[in-house]
């Protein structure tokens, strides 16, 4: 039985139960803030942390993220880049998940996180304190891609 | 016609003389394959060469043709015209790139402000554009070239680039070069792309006839960059690669972490695969740099090897351009154990590191390691750096599978840890690890 149950809710529960344990704070529980700490967690190596707040954003955030996706034909313009919140900051979530798990050599599983947002997520938008909107779910098609042909070199 | 054939009716002494240019020159002329831009931007472009649709697979670079060939690609650049007329083993490499099937995109450098060209001193441009006169009436009727790339980031690297100043010489230089040689086309070459710098080519320098985009991380967003400032004519990616060193992560001491070799295979890959996406408006690409520079380090940029071998890139493109890997590919970086990657260390401290590769056909592997000084001398757009001393010593012993020992340098400072690893059958992979020796530590 265990082994039908997906690789990407096996890492959601065992972050969630080592947020448990660990005791995360979750700031004021905003898509915004978690958002905000997984990048922190993610950039100072600390995985458990870094899953646990990409998961508690998606807890939270995946059925408004997944009906702003659907409401979406495009890339909304800058003017408008931050109009659908919780796709932005759930789509830069999944991102964040991949990225922190392929720095573990966790190599399925990043591929699960970069998949979903591909899938689920494609017109998030993350905007840049530099002065524009990239593409969390072209960022992470890239990744995809280059990670099939580190497979074709291992081969 | 070209302009000297239109003299060539003068009479006398001297329409004798031209007379004969013009005839040498119109044979040169017949050998030339005409190369044409066809379509508009509703429909698409297409670059036509001898009447043939022609897909650019190239790389920027003047070494190794017969290599590049046989990875599959088709055309190189260079940045000036004196590269395209350097003989080698008797011929130039317009010659030996033609012996190849290879075309090649003639670089007419223009001043840099940076350098301390004035684009608004009338001495300044008209030596300038003497020099560019000569040499596209020297080489417009050789069968090697593709087109003319008529300078290289001369807007400046940083900044808008929008300085009329700039694109109305290079129009004026544009409509000279046509009148010239009209089989070819102009294409000047830009440090990537933004709303300011494309009005401005519009608005100043109509008669281009293909945008040249110098673009690393932002390789795959030209096209959507071009579209929404309703550019209206093809572009081609003329550098494209690894993330740059001032696009990549850096140490506590500002040292940029260079991606694997076999990272930047993958990064090579996928940036082509992403920039072809385009392909109904960007006519190919010029992948950066086949041969080795000092930027950074001694192998950010390189696809070969200084000693010539092809690394795991080479092996990108060829899988890019073809679709299979080459005969004989280059090492796979497999394991990595440096336990000063990005540290502070202390002088004189032993270390025993290990790196495993791999190689496709089996080889045997040759490891060379050495310590360099982290580079000192880091400027800016591509300009010429001084490569970092080795630091004699600080390899204590060096095994033959991937093992060696290495002692931190006494004096305080950036280092890098360098191993390069040859197959014997010319493919080579190198790697680098940054580390700090710190007293303090």
């Amino acid at each position: 039985m265990v082994r039908l149950i997906p690789c990407g809710l096996l890492v959601a529960v065992s972050a969630l139960a080592m947020a448990s344990m660990f005791g995360q704070d979750f700031g004021d529980h905003s898509s915004q803030t978690l958002t905000a700490k997984a990048w922190q967690s993610h950039e100072r190596g600390d995985l458990a942390d870094t899953l646990a707040f990409t998961a508690k954003c998606r807890e939270l955030y995946a059925a408004e993220a997944a009906k702003q996706q659907q409401s979406l034909t495009d890339f909304l313009p800058a003017d408008k880049g931050h109009d659908p919140w919780a796709l932005n900051h759930v789509g830069t979530c999944c991102f964040i998940e991949g990225q922190a798990l392929e720095r573990a050599s966790r190599k399925a599983d990043a591929v699960a996180a970069y998949r979903r947002l591909v899938d689920d997520y494609g017109y998030a938008q993350c905007w840049d304190t530099r002065g524009w909107f990239w593409q969390p779910a072209k960022a992470a098609q890239d990744r995809l891609d280059e990670l099939e042909f580190d497979a074709a070199v291992a081969e | 016609m070209n302009h000297l054939g239109r003299q060539s009716s003068a009479a006398g002494p001297v329409g004798g003389w031209l007379l004969i240019v013009a005839l040498l020159f119109q044979v040169g002329s017949a050998l030339a394959l005409e190369v044409r831009v066809t379509g508009d931007r509703e429909s698409g472009f297409q670059l036509m060469r001898d009447g043939k649709p022609f897909q650019i697979m190239g790389v920027g670079g003047t070494v190794s043709l017969d290599t590049l060939a046989a990875c599959g690609g088709n055309a190189i650049r260079t940045w000036d015209a004196a590269s395209a007329e350097r003989i080698e083993h008797g011929k130039s490499l317009l010659d030996t790139a033609h012996e190849h099937g290879i075309a090649v995109v003639v670089g007419l450098w223009l001043g840099h402000e940076r350098h301390g060209f004035d684009y608004g001193d009338p001495a300044q441009l008209a030596k300038q554009r003497r020099e560019m006169e000569a040499a596209v009436t020297r080489l417009a009727g050789h069968p090697a070239i593709l087109a003319w790339g008529l300078g290289n980031e001369m807007e400046g690297p940083g900044g808008p680039g929008d300085s009329p100043a700039i694109w109305r010489e290079v129009e004026s230089l544009a409509c000279r070069i046509k009148e010239l040689d009209p089989d070819h086309p102009v294409m000047p070459i830009v440090a990537n792309v933004n709303p300011a710098k494309l009005a401005a080519i519009q608005e100043h320098a109509p008669s281009i006839d293909i945008l040249g985009v110098n673009a690393y991380a932002d390789a795959a967003r030209i096209g959507a960059k071009l579209r929404a400032a309703k550019w209206e004519k093809p572009y081609c990616i003329t550098e494209f690669g690894v993330a740059g060193p001032w696009e990549s992560p850096h140490t506590d001491w500002n040292a940029p972490l260079e991606p694997s070799s076999r990272t930047k295979a993958g990064q090579t890959y996928v940036a082509w695969q992403r920039i072809m996406e385009d392909r109904t408006h960007c006519l190919g690409s010029f992948a950066f740099l086949w041969g080795s520079k000092q930027e950074a380090t001694a192998s950010w940029f390189g696809i070969l090897l200084p000693s010539g071998e092809k690394t795991p890139r080479a092996d990108a493109l060829t899988r890019a351009w073809t679709g299979h890997w080459p005969a004989d590919r280059a090492p796979v970086l497999e394991e990595v154990d440096v336990p000063f990657v990005g540290r502070h260390v202390k002088p004189g401290k032993q270390f025993e590191v290990l790196v495993r590769y791999r190689d496709p056909e089996a080889a045997p592997l040759h490891y060379r390691w050495e310590v360099r000084e982290e580079s000192s001398d880091r400027r800016e757009g591509g300009d010429a750096e001084r490569p970092p001393g080795e630091v004699p010593g600080a390899v204590v012993a060096a095994g033959s599978a991937g093992h060696a020992i290495v002692t931190a340098p006494q004096r305080p400072g950036g280092y890098r840890l360098f191993v390069t690893v040859l197959d014997g059958n010319g493919s080579g992979s190198t790697d680098n690890w940054p580390f700090y020796v710190d007293t303090q530590h």
